[in-house]
């Protein structure tokens, strides 16, 4: 990845100023979003959410404690609600006297940074409180005070000017696809075309731009799966990442701006479908934040995900797959941004059953999932550049606490390949397998269909 | 007559009210008013009457909890439906229903019974369920961490009013024509004190604490809950 000089406002020190756009930004959530309102107002403090939440649960310590954290926002708002509601937090012992001050501001950095935004509490919460929106509120203010940490930064700066989180000028971008032709065409023995910026293409596909580099299998399972479908597809150099921070920063003017360059591009090739690849953020803002929300109800393309057509056209015999070339034990990750807040958990499954010969769940599974411990853009983080008060490197706590779940769970599977749709459970995975030694190959889901695909003419 | 009496029986009752129905009105305004996005949470129901079904099921079996707490499920869920029955009951505290009971074809000693049956087990299975609960919020550390004074003053004004209320039950007679006589009077704005009798007072000046509250503390989460399980399985 190219990198940029440290962003001007990082590290800046927290005064007056800052904390007075603090107190600001909480008290505006009066106003907010009605998710935020309820939010303030409804947690019973029933602990259930502690114990389904896997860094919770892997480091029960109150900072952790979902509703715990979600208190470092709801506390300082309620200084500010109701006469009652000051009397009890004045009265409380760990009541909000001195919360609004730098030193937990600092703390912020920590600990918004230690929730992967997975949504599992809201699955177990009675009244369905998502904490995840409570943890991107402060990551926004955090970001408005240039808090955020370092690498999150610098890949946003790196995408405004690229395009691309991962720094790609055409030139490169260009490489990477004559290369990964190469590799198809070895593999198969058939020449299988990665079209760029084709217009009038039926298809445009979109993914993280991290998978060229680190996972190009899965890119070239892709192409070959487009490739044996028939399907007029083509890439796009402008949008060739789909990925997108913003969720992560709280920066919703990148989220759009990151999502406006996936529009663009399908206006600008004339495309009807935007197909989406194996990353779960980027489908769900895509689809479900982005996509028609932004850009109208009567966008002239339909937005979906690769797996639902793979799906169908392997369900309807479309091609040829022989699942001995996939002999080892598969288990599925169900990442959470395609379970939760997708709900695209069957179609991967049907194609890992008809590509390998031994597939295992893990459990639980499907909407009920343990985050990899990779989500809200922790996979990305690995030292704790920019977060003062973070006592072990990001990396670190990835490894013993965000991964201690799903750790144990590959582990209870005795799978040897972990089948994981998204770049940032793929990188945080891979990591987690190899700093616990376990024999465990991590990757996509189009990686084990690339080895199963028997082609015309080829092999 | 006692000042008492008539603070907590003439003056205290309309004051009640009107706090309460201001203080709902304001909230469920500000909600309604409240942007809402999409934040769909899988797996959601597919359509808006499914939805609404899923919620009631929810609402009244509390299957969140179920999958993910089930101890507590079992305190809190048992808690809540006997705490809904008690408030049924107390309908026989502020008037009779002899239609009823004739349609049903119960004499009044058949109601007493019944009354006294079902009424006083939900009593002594509500304190016992709160008396858990607030256990379990001392002693359960990943819940005493979270929890302030406001967790422990909603159970404990609910606690006090259990403990009055089955002091009225159990302990020396307390005579419910004598409060059907109050209440009538007070609904037709012409209420004399409240009836003398000192745990009748307690226990109905906290519970007009409590209502008065319910607009202002996690007591909210009684019509929270459908705004925001409605938020997470809006398609
Ligand atoms: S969103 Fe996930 S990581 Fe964050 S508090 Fe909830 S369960 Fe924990
Ligand atoms: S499960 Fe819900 S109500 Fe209970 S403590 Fe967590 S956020 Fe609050």
């Amino acid at each position: 990845m190219n990198t940029i000089s440290k962003n001007s406002t990082q590290g800046h020190e927290i005064g007056q100023a800052e904390m007075d756009k603090v107190v600001a930004a909480v008290r505006a959530i009066k106003d907010g979003p009605r998710s935020l309102q309820l939010y303030m107002d409804l947690c019973a403090k029933c602990g259930t959410c502690a114990t389904q939440c896997h860094v919770s649960e892997a480091d029960p310590e109150r900072r952790t404690n979902p509703a715990g954290r979600s208190d470092l926002i709801r506390k300082m708002f309620n200084e500010d609600g109701s006469v009652i509601r000051k009397i009890a937090s004045a009265l409380s012992s760990k009541g909000s006297a001195g919360l609004i001050d730098k030193k937990t501001v600092e703390e912020w950095a920590r600990d918004f940074y230690e929730c992967s935004g997975c949504r599992r509490c809201a699955k177990f919460c009675p009244f369905g409180i998502d904490n995840s929106v409570i943890t991107r509120k402060g990551r926004a203010i955090l970001h408005s005070l240039g808090l955020t940490p370092t690498r999150l930064v610098d890949t946003q700066e790196v995408s405004n000017k690229f395009g691309n989180d991962e720094g790609f000028n055409r030139a490169a971008f260009m490489d990477v696809i004559n290369f990964l032709e190469e590799e198809l065409e070895e593999e198969h023995g058939v020449p299988i075309k990665i079209p760029v910026d084709k217009e009038g293409a039926e298809v445009l596909y979109c993914g993280a731009s991290a998978d060229f580099q680190n996972s190009p299998d899965t890119v070239m399972g892709y192409a070959a799966f487009f490739h044996a479908a028939g399907i007029d597809w083509t890439m796009s150099y402008e949008a060739c990442d789909a990925a997108n921070m913003g969720l992560f920063t709280g920066d919703d003017p990148h989220m759009k701006a990151k999502n406006k360059v996936l529009h663009d591009a399908c206006m600008k090739l004339g495309v009807k479908k935007l197909v989406i690849g194996e990353c779960g953020h980027a489908y769900r803002i895509a689809k479900f934040i982005g996509g028609s929300n932004y850009w109208g109800k009567d966008i002239p393309y339909q937005i979906t995900n690769i797996f639902y057509l793979a799906a169908d056209l392997v369900k309807k015999g479309a091609f040829k797959l022989d699942p001995s070339r996939n002999p080892i034990p598969v288990t599925y990750h169900d990442p959470c941004n395609f379970a939760r807040s997708t709900g695209l958990t069957e179609e991967p499954r049907e194609l890992i059953r008809a590509c390998v010969s031994d597939f295992r769940e893990m459990t639980p599974n499907r909407d009920a999932n343990w985050c990899c411990g990779g989500g809200g853009g922790l996979a990305n983080l690995d030292s704790a550049e920019g977060v003062k008060k973070r006592e072990t490197s990001f990396q670190e706590y990835r490894m013993n606490i965000g991964g201690k779940k799903k750790l144990e769970q590959i582990r209870a599977t005795g799978a040897g390949y972990v089948a994981a749709p998204c770049a940032n459970c793929k990188r945080h995975i891979d990591q987690l397998m190899e700093y616990h030694k376990m024999d465990v190959k991590v990757g996509g889901v189009f990686d084990l269909l690339n080895r199963a695909l028997v082609l015309k003419n080829g092999n | 007559m006692s000042a008492a009496q008539v603070f907590i029986g003439v003056i205290l009752p309309y004051v009640t009210v009107v706090v309460f129905v201001v203080g709902i009105v304001y909230r469920i305004k500000k909600w309604n008013k409240a942007p809402a996005g999409k934040m769909t949470l899988f797996s959601a129901p597919a359509t808006p009457s499914e939805k609404w079904k899923q919620i009631l099921k929810e609402v009244l079996v509390f299957k969140q909890l179920f999958d993910g707490n089930k101890s507590l499920w079992a305190g809190t869920w048992i808690f809540h439906a006997a705490l809904l029955l008690i408030i049924v009951g107390h309908s026989r505290v502020v008037t009779d229903f002899p239609l009823l009971w004739a349609a049903l074809g119960m004499s009044n000693a058949n109601v007493d019974t019944m009354s006294n049956v079902v009424g006083g087990a939900a009593g002594v299975i509500v304190l016992a369920m709160g008396i858990y609960l607030l256990v379990r919020r001392l002693l359960v550390t990943r819940v005493a961490e979270i929890s302030d004074t406001e967790d422990y003053v909603c159970l404990g004004l609910i606690l006090a009013i259990v403990i009055s209320g089955d002091i009225l039950r159990f302990g020396p007679h307390f005579d419910l024509n004598v409060s059907r006589e109050y209440f009538a009077g007070l609904l037709t704005f012409q209420g004399g004190p409240a009836p003398s009798n000192p745990w009748f007072l307690i226990h109905f000046f906290l519970g007009q604490i409590l209502i008065m509250y319910v607009p202002f503390s996690k007591f909210l989460h009684i019509p929270g809950i459908f705004y925001s399980k409605s938020l997470i399985y809006q398609r």
